[in-house]
């Protein structure tokens, strides 16, 4: 009975889809009109839908504590943290609900009670091995100062991974860290295994690993990072001009054309694109600094930059 | 169809119930035998050029071969040596191939990002941060192929010589007919 529950439920579900298109002109750009309560499409005037349903909540706040005294809902649902920010705790004020300071003779009890729910809140070892990874996986990322997003999905990929048995034989550290590499570069937003593995205790080797070992089992399909992803980060490390950046890109670019990315490693590739173009622009910075910040050698900034050079006749005066 | 080159072949194969590493070591010179760092005894020969590791418990593993008979004739000048030593060695040690690694060219380049969306993404394995090359497994025959840039090919993990250029036929066909060997 059940799954059949469940398929109806479903098909309803998709039937009260979202318009994302007018059926008028087949324009994308809708907006929702809140004062009227209705969905016009923006090009060609046509109210879709009419008597739409506010999903905010009934009340305003002017400032912080009126906002704090009329919400009666907490946070959002995590997946960083292991019970997915859904329990409570017990607050650290020693104020009941009124608002009164608790006696001193019942701090004590409340001491203990405090601890005990603490304790309490991880069950047994799977979810303290959880509870673990995600603080492990949320210090990485603030220690590269990663957005939520991508501890969000690194959280995912991380329960995934223990759902389907296979943290066993591996550290955790190792699958906490090839989690967050494989979110970050889920999130467009990459970062290479060196920079993981700094801000993490494993190996670069060991994270490349689990990392390829979890993206088979989960069927992760990531396309390969491209070195465009890279040279934002790397300018603004290198503290290059907007100029740099658009001709490094302009660079790969032609490079792709020509099939001269293929094979190789993207930051490689990016240096070298970045060392080019800011000798172009007149903003030279040495194969050296340019190396240190992507994390490669001169050599390989040499060896690309005398393939990209030659194969795009970039003419370039030292 | 593209030419197929075998570059090593590793085989295994049992000469007795249980050696005695020790006593091989000290009568044969080429035997290199160091128990404190692997259990196994190193044993090099120079035509054919193989090396054969001996354990105690009588099992061989014999690396290096280009071809089955180089592998057949090792045992044999292994087992000679034994015999004449005056270890009891089976008469006629079953030789059992564990991997074939085979080199080839598809005769064009390939642009490997092409590539790995081409054959999809859950069927390869292409990281060019850690390894230039891309790695592709087929199923039948079961052997992981790893394709370069400039179309060089390795075949790995076959456990016969046809195994190999089937595989190498059939990726080769594959390629070509999604158009991505540029010549």
């Amino acid at each position: 009975m059940i799954p059949v529950q469940t398929k109806k439920k479903k098909e309803k579900m998709q039937s009260i889809e979202e318009v994302v298109q007018c059926p008028e002109c087949g324009s994308t750009h809708l907006t929702k009109d809140y004062s009227r309560a209705e969905l016009v499409c923006e090009d060609c005037g046509l109210v879709i839908d009419e008597d739409l349903i506010d999903h905010g909540p009934e009340w305003r706040a002017f400032d912080s504590d009126q906002r704090e005294k009329r919400a009666r809902v907490g946070a959002p649902m995590t997946y960083t943290i292991h019970d997915k920010g859904l329990s409570t705790v017990i607050g650290w004020k020693n104020r009941d609900s009124y608002g009164k300071s608790i006696p001193t003779r019942n701090r004590a009890q409340l001491y203990r009670l405090r601890k005990w729910q603490r304790r309490i809140r991880i069950s047994d070892a799977t979810e303290r091995n959880l509870a673990f990874a995600l603080s492990e996986l949320d210090r990485m990322a603030s220690g590269m100062g990663l957005p939520r997003t991508v501890r969000e999905t690194a959280a995912m990929i991380y329960r995934k991974a223990v759902l389907k048995n296979l943290i066993r034989g591996r550290s955790i550290e190792g699958v906490a860290a090839s989690a967050l590499y494989a979110a970050c570069r889920q999130c467009n937003v990459p970062r290479t295994l060196d920079e993981i593995a700094a801000a993490s205790r494993v190996s670069r080797k060991e994270i490349g690993r689990t990392y390829r070992f979890i993206a088979r089992e989960l069927g992760l399909k990531l396309m390969p990072t491209s070195p465009q992803d890279y040279i934002s980060r790397f300018c603004s490390e290198l503290k290059l001009s907007g100029d740099v950046q658009a001709k490094a890109i302009e660079i790969l670019k032609d490079a792709a054309d020509k099939e001269l990315t293929s094979g190789r490693g993207p930051t490689g590739v990016a240096a070298a694109s970045i060392y080019i173009a800011s000798i172009l622009c007149g903003e030279r910075r040495t194969q050296r600094e340019v190396a240190d910040v992507a994390g490669v050698t001169e050599v390989t900034i040499r060896n690309r930059y005398k393939e990209l050079a030659e194969r795009l006749d970039i003419d370039i005066i030292l | 169809m593209p030419e197929v080159e075998v570059e090593n072949i590793v085989a295994s194969t049992s000469f007795a119930e249980k050696l005695d590493l020790d006593v091989i070591a000290q009568s044969l010179e080429e035997a290199e035998y160091e128990p404190e760092q692997f259990p196994g005894l190193v044993y090099r020969l120079s035509n054919p050029k193989t090396a054969t590791l001996l354990f105690r418990s009588g099992k061989a593993n014999c690396t290096g071969a280009k071809n089955i008979e180089d592998v057949e004739t090792t045992i044999k000048i292994i087992a000679e040596k034994l015999r004449k030593l005056g270890v009891e060695v089976y008469e006629k040690p079953e030789v059992v191939i564990q991997n074939i690694v085979a080199i080839s060219d598809l005769g064009g380049e390939l642009n490997l990002n092409e590539v790995a969306i081409a054959l999809g993404l859950e069927n390869v394995e292409y990281e060019p941060e850690q390894f230039p090359g891309l790695v592709y497994r087929i199923k039948e025959p079961r052997v992981a192929m790893l394709l370069f840039g400039s179309g060089k090919i390795v075949c790995t993990g076959a456990r016969r010589i046809e195994d190999v250029s089937i595989a190498v036929d059939k990726l080769s066909d594959e390629l070509n007919s999604l158009g991505l060997i540029h010549k």
